[in-house]
């Protein structure tokens, strides 16, 4: 069992967020989670990358619908340095949502979400919930609810479009991310 | 003026539009409404109605939601002795389907609905009033986003009497 459950029943009572708002500009903070497999992954892991941060759950019904889409978009803009992570933000233990993940051919990391980094991302309040993030590490764009496809590949595609600092633009990442996908 | 009302009907669709719901704008409630007195005669069981009103624009899984990964809605209560907790009746849920799966149907409750609490006391039980508490677990969705888990409380008392 994970320790998002007081984070759960604790939401609704809107404890003080760092980022509300329009979160566009703002530097993405960092986090440092498990991935269902055990190892460590931060944020910063993805410097140099476009990053969709995906809140979700196994219970979220709208979140199944946008998996998929995840799935292709990886697929599509892997090389061209798009990094999706899926934060998972179930009570469920690890491999009951890797064998959702799995069921669903997800073949981007899968991290366990917890209440500290919902805080750190303005406590999210409902799935799914996504943040595009540039290569510099800023906040982009933020997608609440189920969006359309057409919606959140254009917000990949300002994502991939950002030039890193200093460096000219599609350069290619500068580290090698540990994460193991959940299709693993 | 019958005239009148398509141009209203039309102008408040552009309202209700103007305003419609976006994730997060509102955030689900379910309210559990007080229960009058329940009185159980001492060695016969009692039927307590317990009606939950969930907010508009949501809706909450059933006790038995189609998919094992949905969380259903469950009523946990503890009776204080000498009064027992019998069983508990949830009410079938409505098959709905929704923007995001419209080809899934989901077991849903929305709007009102009641859970039956069956309630007993032993014959040689003594009179009074006792205390029945709990909570009701659900999880909550809209037409576009699912929000946590919540429990709220549940509560109702039982008066016992001999005769």
């Amino acid at each position: 069992m994970l320790a998002v459950g007081k984070y759960l029943n604790r939401i609704h009572g809107h404890s003080p967020s760092k980022m509300v708002g329009d979160v566009r500009g703002v530097a993405a903070p960092n986090f440092d989670l498990a991935t269902l497999d055990g190892h460590r992954v931060k944020l910063s892991d993805y410097r140099g990358k476009a990053v969709l941060l995906n809140f979700w759950a196994t219970w979220c019904s709208p979140c199944k619908v946008e998996m998929p889409w995840f799935v292709e978009l990886q697929k599509k803009y892997g090389s061209d340095g798009l990094v999706i992570l899926g934060i998972a933000m179930d009570d469920s233990d690890a491999p009951k949502i890797a064998q959702f993940a799995s069921e669903m051919g997800v073949n981007y990391p899968v991290l366990l979400g917890t209440d500290k980094v919902s805080e750190q991302y303005g406590n999210v309040e409902f799935l799914p919930t996504s943040f595009y993030i540039d290569r510099e590490g800023k906040i982009i764009g933020k997608g609440t609810g189920l969006l359309g496809r057409g919606e959140i590949e254009d917000n990949v595609r300002k994502a991939l479009a950002s030039p890193v600092a200093g460096m000219k633009q599609a350069q290619t990442p500068t580290t090698t991310p540990r994460a193991q996908t959940a299709a693993q | 003026m019958t005239r009148a009302w398509p141009t209203l009907a039309l102008a408040v669709l552009l309202v209700g539009l103007a305003f419609a719901q976006g994730p997060g704008e509102k955030l689900p409630t379910v309210d559990f409404a007080p229960v009058g007195k329940v009185q159980a005669k001492a060695g016969a069981p009692v039927n307590v109605e317990l009606d939950f009103r969930i907010g508009s624009e949501f809706h909450i899984n059933s006790n038995k939601p189609h998919s094992e990964l949905l969380i259903p809605t469950t009523l946990k209560l503890s009776a204080t002795a000498p009064v027992t907790l019998v069983g508990v009746k949830y009410p079938a849920g409505q098959d709905m389907s929704f923007p995001f799966a419209p080809d899934e149907k989901l077991s849903v409750y929305s709007g009102d609905f009641a859970i039956t609490a069956t309630v007993k006391a032993p014959a040689k039980a003594r009179n009074g009033e006792y205390p029945v508490a709990g909570e009701l677990h659900f999880q909550a969705c809209d037409r576009s986003a699912c929000y946590p888990p919540r429990s709220i409380p549940v509560k109702f008392s039982v008066t016992v009497a001999n005769k």
